[in-house]
């Protein structure tokens, strides 16, 4: 037995396990911190301020659940969001995120600890990562061991695809719904393992925790039933299956349905129905085998033979009976453009306008995952080699999470996990196989040496173990399952293991490095407040959308309605604490599509509308000045597609572009589109800016007409520093009952055409 | 919430409850044409100073008093007669006479043939002037005045006019009215009226061009107003008159027919009535809501909660020069409103309770923020306008039925199977135990 290098001896078997659980401890301790730290850049770099959309939703409905407790928040009917229809905010949103920020809150001032509310809901999400870098070392640990599992809750704790979600400020559902996810999965596999009842409870409760924190509990509900459906058809049905399956089901689903916004949808949507469906064959399957066990093989062969047949009759008639009735939803639209990505941007503009809904474009995948996707076929592969029922997981995992995340942006989410459970598989073992300072017996020696291989294992695992200190990982378990008469496979001597692990730890530095970069650069900003550089290279924050935002709650009466596209609705309702006539909550197309319509109709057309709608303030986001891409002109065409969706007749996309079929908005820009209240709106007075000289709109590079277009029924009411915010008021009817147009003309002075009276019969020929 | 704007006229009115019978204030500006004597209008100058009125005269060119100041009216109604001057001093313009109109200030304007200023801005009000140089005449009924003096008969049923009995001596010009529903008719054309740019009966070569082209090129029948009214949406009053001469000492004194006076006296004073704000003028005092059997207004209502609303609506009484209550209207109706109107309703006046208008409805099953709506708008009287906004929300959680008996079945089930899972479970373990004591007896035995 040949060693590459000499292992401390002496110690004793205690002394190692205790010193490799206290290193461990500390391990984690340190990776949840380090998971922490790197999401705090947004604070340091800008402040503590919630970020982007939703979460000025949720941290609006937390403050609720905090100052007025749970039942008026589950009862909050706001009639400031969509205006006038209101919104059943508790029961229609899943209330699992403000509730727990609601519990540390309301612990905290149990403790006599004034936290504001505002912390908490900044800081919530780097805490859940560092739970979801526990959860993740769990699960791992159960697929491999505990190096793998520290390995794997390293790379999730700085991975740049969970980061993207989790930074400081970026309270949104997904920031605590990870952790959410690994941990039902982890109990999920230690259920199947044990065949208990108990982690099955455990998971059931997780799942329906998961079920009240983010609507992507639908993952789990397919993705249990799945691996459950396909250790049944590997005919790996055992009762721990059937246990930890139906002690997880039968929880979970009752307990989800106690969510308000969920209600009956998991026995009514076909989402739910592979979950019903694997509970209900697990059912016949166990009585089978109870029935086999009383019946002579012939008989029973017969009976399963016709019951199969019935069944699968019975089920699948059943199935179609109840979709057809309508008892069970069909798929929803979300649902269908996960398999077809075209669908959306034919059938649901709405869904397919939002940028995170987009296919994943493959640099993304680099950006976000960078070492990790190299290595996650590796640990794919090596899940196969092994191919236990949590290997069977991983693998189903890896497939369906790799292709969801090519559909849609946002679902590179639900990747992350098992990239990095699977990439830690791959260089645990990697690693394993490199460090372990055992060198394989030379092959003649191999036949006379079996015999003596088991006492050379068992001393080398006392030694392997005696190593651990000194790199903190452990060896792999491998060695029991080798077969004894093949030789190991191994490393010779130290160089080689010298330069694979150099080489792996240099990856893996590059790979702090980068998610360091992507973080502090792509990730951390808060997107209400924006960054750019002076000349000199300082920092220039530009802050237009909160000075615009606090322009509106200061200087209009609380109950004035804002318009807005749907993007801004939430952060209005947070910022400015004004009645908005869509949000991002888009459940209501037809009202979107009235925004739409009101946007890109001339103003007479619209007038009628903001008025119907009593709009009293109009909200536009323009960039053209500073450069802003992410404008209300470049999201022009989605509104215009959504009002078509409504009203084919009056809005058509076509007439928005030259007839070359460009989208321009220069000089050569169409009628249509110049008439538009959008672009009325967004250009309007740009041109005086520039003093006679060229008005340049820096996001589209083109040269602005030097006449601007002029407003008769709105009146410019705010514009922000770099003019990102323009707000206009919406003015009242005319004093006289004339239109706006020929009111405003008067006031100008303007002579009107001498009319003639109006003609109220026809005239005698 | 409907209360707060009236407050500044009320206190307005205490102080000038003494003096004049207008709701909104007793100083007047006239601005009189040099031409035009104000001896000639005594009649017309002194029924108002007996009213209680103010009286401050001005010429169209002069300086001071200016009818408005850094945006706020100097005077609470404006009387110009100022028909044939074509240049004003700078602060009257058409655009500062309808800014006197957002402030709510009250305009009684006078028109001739010529083509000023102010038959410029008729066109504004949708009043359609006839081509310059052409007075309304007619014919009939036979009488020793010219043509372009007529009487006008008053119809009874005009509530502006209902001191006026006797025909009005009119002269000046017609105009037509456009299809805006601000205006009010007064006094309209004798049908036997039309324009014309000739003294005698040939030659007119308007009417010939008009004539010719058909139709209703002709300035002609009753449809033409020759004095009418409008009503701005802010409530002020602004009422245009074809001829200033209307008014005058000479129209008031002469007579119709033998030893009848005619009404222009009486008739002048009703118009100034009405455009002052003195007649046909009515405001919503308050306006609550409660759940019928509660007293207590709620910030939100619930789907099918039975709701009373009630409004309380004055008049203003120019006889005691106060506001009290008024169950004059019929046909106010009520809406309760989201987008379109959910429910609309009769609001109906409640007997014995003068001023007070009051229904009771259920709420629609639908949540969302409705409003109650009361859009009373009637030719001559003050528009009537309240809207008061409110959330309908969904049932509680606990507010829905706790037991349902269409649910037994449910009940049942989910009783029966506790019980089934009891039992099973104490047979299950009492069995299990009683085997293993059998076989621990067994052992021992």
């Amino acid at each position: 037995m040949s060693m590459a290098y000499p292992l401390p001896s002496g110690l004793s078997p205690a002394t190692v396990t205790n010193t490799a659980s206290l290193i461990r401890i500390v391990t984690l301790a340190l990776i949840s911190g380090a998971a922490i730290a790197s999401r705090l850049f947004a604070v340091i770099n800008f402040e503590s301020i919630i970020h982007e959309f939703d979460p000025w939703f949720n941290f609006r409905a937390t403050k609720v659940l905090a100052s007025q407790g749970f039942y008026e928040f589950w009862n909050w009917f706001d009639p400031t969001a969509w205006y006038p229809l209101g919104r059943v905010v508790g029961g229609t949103i899943y209330p699992g995120l403000m509730a727990t920020s609601g519990v540390i809150y309301n612990i905290l001032h149990a403790l006599n600890l004034p936290v504001d509310i505002r912390n908490i809901c900044v800081l919530l999400a780097p805490g859940f990562s560092a739970l979801t870098a526990w959860a993740t070392y769990m699960f791992t640990k159960e697929l491999k061991d505990e190096s793998a599992g520290l390995l794997a809750a390293a790379f999730i704790g700085i991975a740049p695809g969970y980061i993207s979600r989790s930074v400081a400020g970026s309270y949104d559902n997904e920031a605590i719904a990870i952790f959410l996810l690994m941990f039902t999965f982890y109990c999920w596999i230690k259920a199947l393992k044990q065949g208990s009842a108990f982690f099955g409870m455990l998971a059931g409760v997780f799942y329906f925790y998961m079920v009240a924190a983010w609507g992507g509990y639908a993952f789990i509900t397919n993705m249990i039933p799945l691996h459950a459906l396909i250790l049944i058809l590997m005919g790996r049905f055992t009762s721990r299956l059937y246990v930890g399956y139906s002690s997880w089901y039968a929880i979970g689903t009752l307990a989800s349905m106690q969510v308000p916004f969920v209600g009956f949808q998991p026995v009514k949507t076909s989402e739910h129905m592979a979950a019903l469906g694997v509970f209900g064959l697990l059912q016949i399957i166990a009585f089978s085998q109870l029935v086999r066990s009383h019946l002579s093989s012939k008989q029973f062969q017969n009976l399963l033979f016709v019951a199969v047949i019935g069944t699968g009759i019975l089920g699948s008639l059943a199935i179609v009976g109840l979709t057809y009735k309508g008892w069970i939803a069909p798929w929803t639209g979300r649902f269908y453009s996960l398999w077809d990505t075209g669908y959306a941007k034919k059938y649901i503009p709405i869904i397919a306008s939002v940028s995170e809904h987009q296919p994943t474009a493959w640099p993304s995948f680099f950006m976000d995952l960078q070492l990790l996707m190299f290595l996650f076929p590796a640990g794919v592969f090596l899940c196969f080699k092994q191919l236990r029922d949590e290997h069977v997981f991983v693998i189903i995992y890896a497939v369906v999470g790799s292709y969801f995340a090519g559909v849609m942006v946002r679902l590179m989410l639900t990747l992350t996990p098992v990239v990095c459970v699977s990439a830690a598989v791959a260089l645990s073992t990697l690693l394993d196989t490199y460090i372990d300072p055992v060198e394989p017996l030379v092959p003649e020696e191999a036949a006379p040496s079996a015999s003596g291989d088991d006492s050379t294992t068992t001393s080398a695992s006392g030694s392997k173990k005696a190593k651990k200190p000194v790199f903190g990982l452990s060896e792999s378990t491998t060695t029991q399952s080798t077969p004894k008469l093949r030789t190991r496979p191994g490393i010779f001597g130290l160089d080689a293991r010298l330069v694979v692990i150099f080489n792996a730890f240099g990856m893996l530095s590059f790979f702090v490095f980068h998610c360091t970069w992507v973080t502090s650069n792509a990730y951390s900003s808060p997107s209400v407040v924006l960054a750019s550089a002076n000349p000199d290279g300082s920092q220039h924050i530009i802050d237009d959308f909160r000075e615009a935002y606090y322009w509106l709650r200061q200087n209009t009466p609380e109950t004035s309605v804002v318009m807005s596209w749907w993007d801004y609705g939430y952060q209005i309702a947070g910022m400015a604490d004004r009645p908005t006539l869509v949000d991002n909550n888009t459940w209501n197309n037809t009202h979107i599509a009235t925004v739409g319509k009101a946007m890109s109709s001339t103003e007479e057309v619209a007038y009628p509308i903001l008025r119907k709608h009593d709009v009293d303030y109009v909200l536009v986001i323009f960039g053209g000045l500073i450069g802003y891409s992410g404008d209300d002109i470049n999201k022009f065409l989605w509104m215009v597609r959504i009002a078509q969706g409504v009203w084919p007749d009056e809005i058509q996309e076509p007439n928005y572009f030259t007839p070359h079929g460009e989208y321009r908005v220069d000089d050569q820009a169409s009628t249509t589109m110049k008439n538009s209240l959008m672009y009325k709106m967004s250009y309007y007075r740009f041109a005086e800016l520039f003093g006679g000289g060229q008005a340049m709109d820096r996001v589209r590079n083109q040269v602005m007409p030097k006449h601007g277009p002029t407003l008769d029924y709105l009146d410019e009411a705010f514009t922000s520093e770099n003019w990102i915010v323009r707000i206009f008021q919406v003015k009242k009817e005319d004093l006289l009952g004339r239109d706006l147009k020929s009111a405003n003309a008067f006031s100008q002075g303007k002579k009107r055409k001498r009319s003639k009276p109006t003609v109220r019969r026809r005239a005698i020929v | 919430m409907m209360l707060l704007p009236w407050l500044p006229f009320l206190l307005l009115n205490f102080a000038a409850m003494l003096h004049a019978k207008s709701s909104t204030g007793d100083s007047v500006l006239v601005v009189l044409e040099p031409s035009l004597d104000q001896s000639n209008f005594s009649v017309f100058f002194d029924g108002l100073r007996a009213r209680g009125y103010e009286l401050t005269f001005r010429a169209p060119k002069a300086l001071t008093p200016t009818i408005i100041k850094d945006d706020v009216p100097s005077f609470s109604h404006v009387i110009l007669f100022a028909p044939e001057t074509k240049s004003f001093a700078q602060d009257i313009t058409p655009q500062s006479l309808v800014q006197l109109l957002s402030l709510k200030t009250n305009l009684l304007i006078a028109l001739s043939p010529k083509q000023t200023p102010l038959s410029s801005l008729a066109a504004e009000f949708s009043l359609v002037l006839p081509p310059p140089g052409t007075p309304a005449v007619s014919h009939f009924p036979e009488r020793d005045t010219p043509a372009s003096i007529f009487p006008v008969d008053v119809s009874a049923s005009n509530s502006i006019l209902s001191s006026t009995k006797a025909p009005v001596w009119y002269s000046g010009i017609s105009h037509s009215l456009g299809n805006n529903p601000l205006l009010v008719p007064i006094l309209r054309a004798p049908v036997e009226s039309f324009a014309t740019d000739s003294s005698d009966d040939s030659g007119a070569p308007s009417i010939v061009d008009a004539a010719e082209k058909g139709g209703e090129g002709l300035w002609a029948g009753g449809n033409m107003g020759l004095v009418t009214g409008f009503q701005a949406t802010t409530g002020a009053r602004i009422t245009w008159v074809g001829g200033v001469s209307v008014f005058s000492n000479e129209f008031a004194n002469k007579e119709v027919s033998k030893g009848k006076a005619s009404g222009n006296a009486a008739f002048s004073q009703d118009v100034a009535a009405w455009t002052f704000q003195e007649s046909l003028v009515l405001r919503i005092d308050e306006t609550t809501h409660h759940k019928v059997n509660e007293s207590t207004s709620l910030s939100q209502y619930t789907t099918n909660d039975v709701v009373t609303y009630t409004a309380r609506i004055s008049g203003w009484d120019s006889g005691k020069a106060q506001w009290s209550p008024y169950s004059g209207l019929k046909d106010m109706q009520l809406e309760f409103t989201m987008l379109d109107p959910h429910i609309r309703t009769a609001l109906p006046p409640v007997k014995g309770s003068p001023g007070t208008y009051s229904t009771t409805f259920r709420v629609p099953d639908r949540h969302g923020v409705f409003k109650f709506v009361i859009d009373y708008k009637r030719k001559g009287l003050t528009h009537l306008q309240s809207s008061t906004t409110v959330p309908v929300v969904p049932p509680r959680h606990d507010g829905y039925p706790r037991f349902l008996s269409a649910a037994w079945p449910y009940y049942v089930g989910a009783i029966s199977t506790s019980i089934g899972f009891i039992l099973f479970s104490t047979i299950w373990l009492a069995g299990d135990v009683r085997e293993m004591k059998k076989g621990k007896t067994s052992k021992t035995e």
